[in-house]
């Protein structure tokens, strides 16, 4: 992980560090979100939506993303960890993005878990 | 300073051919129309998330007495309007060079593409809304909302390019390269615009 | 800045003058393109909506002073308390953050000459204007919208409402929304472009952090209430079926349309505050913002995730727990970035060396009410509390404290803190304080009592209720509060009116800001800065030794950029000098196409659409005059 941004391109490395995590949980959302309608709605007669490998799956791979997304963060902040992150570009850019990032995609990891959980313990179409 | 380009002093193609190779940043007239593209094509989102929520909500979509959507035709049609991008970006690339003729001969084919294309699809248009009104239904009604609104945006397009080839037609200018640059980015939006819209009015039949 | 000027030095700052100045008089004004008189044209009109939405307000609270009142009818009542929620979010906080304070600042503060787009944010605000005044016809017609500002179906639909009433709002929304896009996407292409040498985006102050945030927003946002808007039109003028079940439709798809704009919406109002703070707290307390990127990603965060909770404003409407669970997730988690801000600024308080100065004290009075208003809104995010008190008056209580004391006290503090900048003037500050605690109890007074009403069960937008439920004694004690809340408003008004005209000369920088706008004179010359400044920092003006060389380049004409209406544009992540833009003069095509959009949409009202069709072509006309005249260097 540390030397991962020795070898790949530090930006993007960073890029994806700031966005992995964000784009993932907004996939999750739109895709389990959609799936909850689908289930639920008038059409599940011919459509026929089994809601928790859906979700279970989302989850999962929401996760490793972004644990990877994390990973990312964490790598351009160790190679930039001598730099200010008010320092010239694109050392200091990269270390002020990466701080962000390592915090933002802990927060994100959280959402995922939370809503999949959600997602999968309740009795689909059930109102609270 | 006094060694960055003047991108509005450019007005010879050879300048504007000088000032594209030298910049670095796309210019502030392809990022305006960036923006406005990501809102665009959120409205789309929006109605695209529409027209599978309301079939969601319904067991029989189409529901009964309004026929299935057709297939060949708007295929053809959107297959046409799609390849129409790679005259529109063969123009921003020969203008880029300063090669100006070259750039309005690939715009106007582009443009003699889309037009056709938009005269067919408001044709097929007003034909489907005798035979199946959106007073009728919530599907009529999404069907109906989602091509107006992507024809719309197609006639947009077709109004940009048509000023752009005017307003090149007395030359280039780095001011004219950047409307050239956006009005590609906005037609290259167009048509990926036209697949998403197609795939969502032939799921029915998935 | 030395105040002996040599003279190479005056012919260039000379040549700048002649260059940028504008026609003076009503017919400058009218074509103006400087993104400083636009601030100031939209810092009036806002305050002008602002002063409708207050009456609004008055008379609401003067109707709910006492059980069984019929001061106003209930129709009336309606149409008032729709009103004042349009008039307040659309046509006073938004635009007044945005194209007020957004405007005016940011060319400033990233060391610019002007906006990216001048022309297009002169169009932003006479396409405003003419919105407000659309709508507020409807005021003037008896027939302003009546169903909420969240304009539910099918309320809002042909059946219930035939009236013009909800036309006046689906197309007056519209109407609004094109304004803001075209600010919204000027803000971000400025923001991203026109930053000085050296400003890279770590170094961008955090004012336009937020303002990236709140334009990124607003581009996101905006499209699913024009959506919405477009389906509540076609349904009712033509027919359509989008929100009824017979026909295969859905009320609720209103809601998830409304609120996928909506809530983001709530995000937009509270970011520019954020700004406003963040810019206040590192002045007043001497000394940069504790945990400067982790405050920038949160403005950012909170923008972000605020598109992922819209269905919390739904919990009662009887969705499945597994849809709902996803919004409940993401609303308990967004209280996560505000909660780092509001430990960052209070702690650069106090580690700093702070002055408690009026500006400082609006900061200290939104950091209550967005706490408590906090509170009171993640209580929301739990499904079981939310069912029991959504649409009562505890909904009416955390809004309330997060729009006006967390979102308006940061405008009215800002106010003061730019003033000296805005005017070159100071203003009392004696009287500033004093109208502080006026609009701070007023404001507590007012707001607090709710969140009692609410769990005692008064429900919202009620034009009246019985005596017997003991709710009489806080709604009175309400309506007292708004009194007293007017009354510190107007001190504050009449403090910076009589300081425009009286007060003592402000000088450059009388705060010793962080930020460039800080570094030019006051009120700012057209061209904004003589020497395009070159940034080292997150606080270029404290930046002494940066500061001294912009004076010995205006002697070298380095940077100088006096062959036209110049500015240089670079790239967009690190700052990396481009190139060089001619930008255009004054012009009088934006204020023509928002004439011809606004017939065009007075034309749609009243469903004349050949006619509406000929008003969008005068418009494409109007706007093909524009672009034929290309700025060219003089």
């Amino acid at each position: 992980m540390r030397s991962a941004a020795r070898y790949l391109d530090p930006d993007f490395l960073q890029w994806f560090g700031l966005f992995g995590a964000a784009l993932t949980w907004v996939v999750q959302l739109v895709v389990g979100f959609g799936i909850t309608v689908a289930r639920c709605g008038a059409a599940n007669e011919v459509l026929g939506v089994d809601v928790k490998p859906w979700e279970i799956t989302l989850m999962g791979v929401g996760i490793a993303l972004a644990l990877l997304a994390e990973a990312a963060a964490l790598s351009v902040l160790w190679e930039t960890r001598n730099v200010d992150y008010g320092g010239p570009a694109p050392e200091g850019r990269r270390h002020f993005f990466a701080l962000a990032a390592s915090i933002g995609n802990l927060l994100f990891l959280v959402i995922i878990v939370l809503s999949g959980t959600g997602a999968i313990v309740h009795e689909p179409c059930m109102q609270s | 300073m006094s060694a960055l380009p003047h991108s509005g002093e450019a007005r010879t193609p050879a300048a504007v051919a000088r000032v594209e190779q030298a910049r670095l940043a796309r210019p502030n007239g392809w990022w305006g129309m960036a923006i406005f593209v990501a809102t665009e094509a959120t409205l789309f989102g929006t109605i695209i998330g529409t027209y599978f929520y309301l079939r969601f909500n319904n067991l029989h979509w189409p529901p009964p007495g309004v026929p299935e959507p057709k297939v060949t035709l708007p295929l053809v049609l959107t297959g046409l309007l799609v390849l129409s991008s790679i005259p529109v970006q063969l123009a921003v690339n020969a203008a880029s060079r300063g090669l100006l003729t070259r750039a309005r001969v690939a715009l106007l084919l582009a443009l003699v593409v889309q037009a056709g294309y938009l005269g067919m699809q408001i044709h097929l248009f007003v034909h489907d809304v005798h035979e199946f009104p959106p007073s009728g239904s919530a599907y009529s009604s999404i069907y109906f909302t989602m091509l107006g609104a992507h024809h719309l945006h197609v006639f947009v397009g077709v109004l940009l390019s048509a000023w752009i080839l005017l307003r090149t037609a007395t030359g280039l200018t780095g001011y004219r390269m950047n409307g050239l640059r956006a009005t590609a980015f906005y037609w290259h939006f167009v048509n990926v615009l036209a697949l998403c819209v197609l795939g969502t009015q032939l799921s029915p039949l998935a | 800045m030395a105040t002996t000027i040599t003279e190479p030095a005056a012919q260039r700052v000379e040549r700048l003058e002649r260059i940028w100045v504008e026609p003076r008089g009503l017919w400058g004004w009218l074509t103006t393109t400087d993104h400083k008189r636009i601030g100031l044209l939209y810092f009036f009109t806002t305050l002008a909506f602002f002063g409708a939405g207050g009456i609004e307000a008055l008379l609401i609270r003067t109707q709910l002073a006492q059980p069984n009142e019929r001061v106003l009818s209930p129709e009336t009542y309606d149409q008032l308390m729709t009103m004042h929620g349009v008039t307040m979010i659309f046509l006073f906080v938004i635009p007044i953050s945005t194209g007020a304070f957004g405007n005016y600042l940011i060319p400033l503060m990233i060391g610019a000459r002007d906006m990216a787009f001048p022309r297009m944010n002169a169009l932003s605000y006479w396409l405003f204007l003419a919105s407000g005044l659309f709508m507020y016809a409807s005021v003037f017609m008896h027939a302003a919208p009546n169903a909420g500002w969240f304009d539910y179906v099918p309320l809002a639909l042909k059946q219930y409402n035939p009236g013009r009433n909800i036309d006046f709002y689906a197309l007056g929304l519209i109407f609004n929304g094109v304004s803001t896009t075209a600010a919204a996407i000027n803000f971000i292409v400025t923001i991203f472009k026109l930053r000085a040498p050296g400003m890279s985006m770590n170094r961008m102050p955090l004012f336009c952090f937020a303002m990236l945030a709140v334009s990124l927003s607003l581009i996101f946002a905006l499209p699913s209430l024009t959506i919405d808007l477009v389906y509540l039109e076609l349904q009712r003028t033509l027919g359509f079926h989008f929100f009824d079940v017979a026909h295969g439709g859905d009320p609720l798809l209103w809601q998830h349309l409304f609120w996928l704009f909506g809530h983001p919406e709530v995000y937009i109002i509270i970011l520019p505050a954020f700004g406003i703070a963040t810019s206040i707290i590192p002045t007043f307390s001497k000394r940069k913002m504790i945990a400067f990127p982790l405050v920038a990603l949160a403005e950012l965060l909170v923008a972000f995730i605020g598109f992922g909770v819209w269905a919390h404003h739904m919990f009662a409407t009887g969705l499945p727990t597994i849809t709902l669970v996803f919004f409940a997730a993401a609303s308990m988690m967004v209280v996560i970035p505000s909660t780092i801000q509001v430990f960052a600024w209070t702690v650069t308080v106090a580690l700093g060396r702070p002055e408690f100065k009026t500006p400082l004290l609006f900061i200290g009075g939104f950091i209550v009410f967005f706490v408590l208003g906090g509170l009171s809104g993640i209580m929301f995010a739990a499904i079981p509390f939310d069912q029991a008190t959504t649409d009562t008056y505890f909904v009416v209580a955390h809004f309330h404290f997060i729009i006006f004391g967390a979102a308006v006290f940061p405008i009215l503090g800002g106010m003061y803190y730019w003033f000296p900048k805005v005017t070159g003037r100071l203003y009392n500050e004696g009287l500033a304080k004093l109208s502080f605690w006026l609009t701070f109890v007023g404001t507590a007074v007012t707001f607090f009592p709710m969140h009692i009403l609410g769990l005692l069960g008064m429900t919202r937008r009620v034009y009246t209720y019985p005596s017997s439920l003991g709710w009489g004694a806080y709604n009175l004690s309400e309506t007292i509060g708004a009194f007293i809340l007017t009354a510190g408003l107007l001190l504050i008004f009449g403090n910076l009116a009589y300081s425009r005209f009286r007060g003592a000369p402000a000088g450059r920088d009388p705060f010793f800001g962080g930020t460039l706008e800080w570094a030019t004179s006051s009120p700012p010359p057209p061209y904004n800065f003589p020497v395009i400044p070159t940034v080292r920092s997150a606080y270029p003006n404290w930046d002494a030794e940066d500061r001294e060389a912009d004076v010995r380049r205006l002697e070298r004409g380095e940077l100088v950029l006096d062959e036209g209406h110049e500015t240089p544009a670079s790239t967009v992540v690190d700052a990396v000098p481009d190139e060089v833009l001619e930008m255009p003069a004054e012009s009088p095509w934006p204020l023509a196409v928002a004439v011809c959009t606004g017939l065009l949409f007075i034309m749609l009202l009243t469903q004349h659409y050949a006619v509406a069709g000929v008003f969008a072509g005068l418009a494409l006309l109007c706007v093909a005059g524009w672009h034929a005249k290309e700025p060219v260097e003089t």
